[in-house]
């Protein structure tokens, strides 16, 4: 291990000055929700922490994953945790082609056995044999299996990974499955999203290589600190909600006034995401601040549950921040079901623990993934 | 060596995933097979859904082309419904479009295609050094330009459609966001930077210049930029040899706006020649597909499980009065009728290459106008699609990559049929029935293929010169 660089390294050797290290370790706290108090402890983990090595591979997807990534707001997230990554194996961006592509992920295993985090992409398809994605002449299942025998942790970057996405659809003609289906023995961290935001999935990988252990997850396995609000909870339009006003049709004169897309089949009220907030295209805007509804494409079985243009029926107009969990969980019912479930459970549960929970993010690690992660910590 | 079978893959830096088989004889391909190994199943996935749910899923099936995916559904989509887009909402859509188109070809330069020119094979060329410095993965100076400059321009997808990818904001009707006074301005703002960028660092000159270039000979004398790095390695590699072209281009047109398309359809052999969408047939006999070969109206996706021994792909291959057509880039400027594009027909890989980067300095003139053209009081969207009980519509776009188009039936207000077929779908094809070698099959043979060269140069370059997107073929 002492043969590997830290982050510092790799930032110094990319000629990064001082101070724009210092710059991206105060922004990622703040990317975080972490306090100005943890820039230092940041700092001091990258210049000292051995970098972690990331494998990313891509199952059966359409790499919008990979698309959100690069063009994260902040120039040095990208270059640098890019560089980190493409120092070891990604088959879309990496500069390596063919037998010698093959070769260079075996060799990132055997080097780093233990110590690596597996990043996927995309999700694979098991029916025949898993014949219907296939990776360097084998089924990609296999390519997943393998990597993540020697990984310490996964991530399952978006929705085909965490869920099944859109090729899942009924009758999911080639059996796409998510991750945690198929490898059961690992830490998995959930980043759905369709794609997920740039600054969710830097933010996640940061705090992994910064803090070397997984951010505390809610009960579906997702980072809390991206995916604990709904984003009708913070949208820009919900006082038009508050209010009664809608767009009935699209482009008549509540639309041009920003009128809330509830009835236009937003999903917004049982979508847990960070859309509202940190927004999309380095901040630039978000689906409904375009105008159109939110499809809640960070939940599970966002894909088959009716038309995207049905409206969410039984949602309760005032008062819902008394009860907001409870809503969040009957809204999605009417949509969806067991989705909902999981969803206002966890959400409750989040509710009492939330002054734990964000000491826990940078100190103590309460979930039970902890042991597997922390033993390779000091190694 | 004088006979060897070789399987070159997987590809990296190749959206989705792909496999060719080469048979080589005397130090050249003399035949290949291309493969997709990948399938995905949207067309069945798609029965049976609301038809405006095509609006989001079509999308899904790609993350580096996804608006091309969402405006074709929303062209077939007002086809069945019997509507169409206002004027400025059919320019916005264009707009949204074009940024995507120009953002897929900035990448396919700096990420996808030059970096093989780093490799350590061409060290001793005069230009090496200077590729390596422009164009390691990840690293060189062009490669994080074109990854920035890309980011920026993408500013504009964010406002007027929300989130990139899967973009929502394109409907039958036009666009769901009526841009105002402070989204045009910011639109201009962010078209300035990426013409300054594009001058500076791409062209090393003013597009106008570069998207007037009329010969071959001109081509060859521009000597600036990123643009002119590419023009010295494919002198000295004689690109326009490797890969040669049929000279058969398609183009289904792009951008349709009130006054007419941004860049013409039409069909090209040698000169325009008429072009009849109903021509169009998806031939089954080397694609792990069953059911007859059908237009697309009517045809369907039935995966073979038993993955049947003469077939080699999950791609179906399109034929055009069954003949293979190449599309792309330079099929569309061929087919618009600039004189370079025409002058280049039938070319390789500097062909393909240069009708990429006259596109893209054309785009950029083309996003300048429609942005300019703006009317902020004006009806961005006809109508609400209302349900649509029955109908058909074909959706006939231009992707970055070429052709791409939707063919969609409803009946009972449910999706009863829906078609895709992708650009690289006509330009990856595998052989048809009567045994013809699809776009890229064909401009394999006769690439040559080193001694001990497992995964030859020649062919990586070719293949990468049409720009494939895999997962858009094999949906």
């Amino acid at each position: 291990m002492s043969q590997i660089e830290t982050f510092y390294d790799v930032m110094r050797r990319q000629g990064i000055t001082r101070r724009s290290f210092m710059k991206y370790c105060s922004l990622t706290a703040s990317a975080l929700g972490l306090g100005p108090a943890f820039v230092p402890k940041i700092a001091h983990a990258m210049e000292t922490k051995p970098r972690t090595p990331v494998i990313w591979v891509h199952g059966l997807e359409c790499t919008c994953c990979s698309e959100s990534f690069i063009r994260s707001a902040h120039p040095l997230a990208k270059d640098v945790v890019l560089s980190m990554i493409s120092l070891d194996y990604d088959d879309t961006l990496m500069a390596a082609a063919g037998t010698q592509a093959e070769a260079a992920l075996q060799d990132t295993i055997d080097k780093y056995k233990g110590n690596y985090i597996l990043a996927v992409e995309g999700n694979p398809p098991l029916n025949e044999d898993g014949m219907f994605c296939i990776v360097g002449g084998k089924p990609f299942v296999d390519q997943l299996k393998h990597a993540a025998e020697h990984a310490k942790a996964i991530i399952s970057w978006g929705a085909c990974a965490s869920y099944g996405c859109v090729q899942a659809a009924a009758p999911n003609p080639t059996r796409a499955t998510p991750v945690h289906k198929v490898i059961t023995d690992k830490p998995i961290i959930k980043v759905p999203g369709c794609p997920p935001i740039a600054e969710v999935m830097t933010g996640v990988i940061t705090y992994m290589l910064t803090f070397d252990r997984l951010p505390t997850l809610d009960r579906q396995g997702r980072p809390e600190m991206f995916y604990s609000q709904r984003i009708h909870d913070k949208c820009y339009r919900r006082p038009h909600f508050d209010a009664g006003q809608f767009v009935e049709h699209w482009d008549d004169e509540n639309a041009r006034k920003g009128y809330c897309l509830y009835k236009m089949g937003c999903k917004g009220p049982t979508t847990y995401n960070a859309c509202s907030t940190i927004r999309w295209n380095d901040g630039v805007s978000f689906p409904i601040q375009s105008g159109h509804g939110c499809i809640g494409c960070s939940e599970d079985g966002f894909w088959d549950q009716g038309s995207f243009y049905d409206r969410l029926t039984n949602i309760k107009q005032f008062g819902i921040e008394a009860n907001a969990d409870v809503i969040g969980g009957t809204a999605a019912l009417a949509v969806g079901g067991a989705v909902a479930a999981h969803a206002a459970v966890s959400a409750l549960k989040r509710a009492q623990q939330k002054n734990d929970a964000r000491k826990a993010a940078a100190k103590t690690q309460s979930s039970k993934t902890r042991s597997s992660v922390d033993k390779n910590e000091d190694a | 060596m004088s006979e060897a079978r070789l399987v070159v893959g997987p590809f990296n830096r190749v959206e989705g995933d792909l496999e060719v088989h080469l048979d080589v004889t005397e130090g050249q391909v003399a035949s290949a097979r291309v493969t997709a190994p990948l399938f995905r199943g949207f067309e069945q996935m798609l029965e049976g859904k609301d038809p405006r749910d095509a609006l989001t899923v079509t999308p899904r099936i790609c993350g580096i082309c996804s608006i091309s995916q969402s405006a074709a559904a929303a062209r077939a989509l007002g086809a069945a419904a019997g509507m169409e887009p206002t004027p400025q909402g059919a320019a916005m859509a264009a707009l949204i479009h074009a940024v995507e188109n120009a953002s897929d070809h900035l990448i396919h330069f700096n990420l996808f295609f030059m970096p093989d020119f780093t490799r350590p094979a061409y060290a001793g060329q005069p230009w090496h050094r200077r590729v390596v410095d422009r164009f390691t993965a990840g690293q060189g100076g062009a490669v994080r330009a074109a990854v920035e400059a890309r980011a920026q321009l993408m500013h504009i997808l964010g406002l007027m459609a929300g989130k990139w990818p899967h973009t929502l904001a394109i409907q039958p009707g036009g666009v769901t966001l009526a841009p105002g006074p402070r989204e045009k301005v910011r639109i201009e703002i962010t078209l300035r930077a990426f013409r300054r960028y594009l001058e500076t660092t791409v062209f090393g000159g003013k597009l106008e210049d570069f998207a007037g270039i009329e010969t071959v000979s001109s081509l060859m004398r521009w000597d600036r930029g990123d643009a002119g790095l590419f023009i010295e390695i494919a002198q000295a590699l004689d690109l326009d040899r490797l890969g040669r072209g049929s000279g058969r281009y398609l183009s289904f047109g792009a951008y349709p706006l009130a006054e007419g398309h941004g860049f013409a359809p039409g069909l090209w052999e040698g000169g325009p020649v008429p072009f009849d969408p109903s021509a169009i047939v998806e031939d089954l006999s080397h694609a792990w597909m069953l059911g007859p070969a059908a237009h697309p109206s009517t045809g369907e996706t039935r995966p073979d499980a038993a993955m049947r021994s003469e077939a080699y792909s999950w791609c179906k291959a399109p034929r055009l009065a069954g003949r293979p057509v190449e599309v792309g880039a330079l099929a569309r400027q061929v087919v618009d009728g600039h004189p370079l594009a025409q002058a280049l027909a039938g070319g390789g890989v500097l062909a393909r290459v240069a009708g990429r980067l006259l596109e893209l300095a054309r785009t950029q003139v083309l996003m300048e106008h429609l942005c300019a053209a703006i009317e902020t009081n004006a009806r961005f969207m006809s109508g609400p699609v209302g349900r649509i009980e029955n109908g058909h519509g074909a959706g006939l776009v231009e992707a970055a990559r070429g052709a791409l188009g939707h063919w969609l039936r409803v009946e009972k207000g449910r999706i009863a049929g829906y078609q895709i077929i992708a650009p690289t779908t006509w330009n990856f094809s595998p052989r048809d029935a009567a045994g013809i070698p699809g776009p890229l099959e064909a401009a394999l043979v006769g690439a040559p293929v080193g001694e001990g060269e497992a995964s030859p140069v020649a062919v990586q370059h070719i293949v990468r010169s049409f720009d494939p997107c895999m997962v858009c073929t094999v949906h």
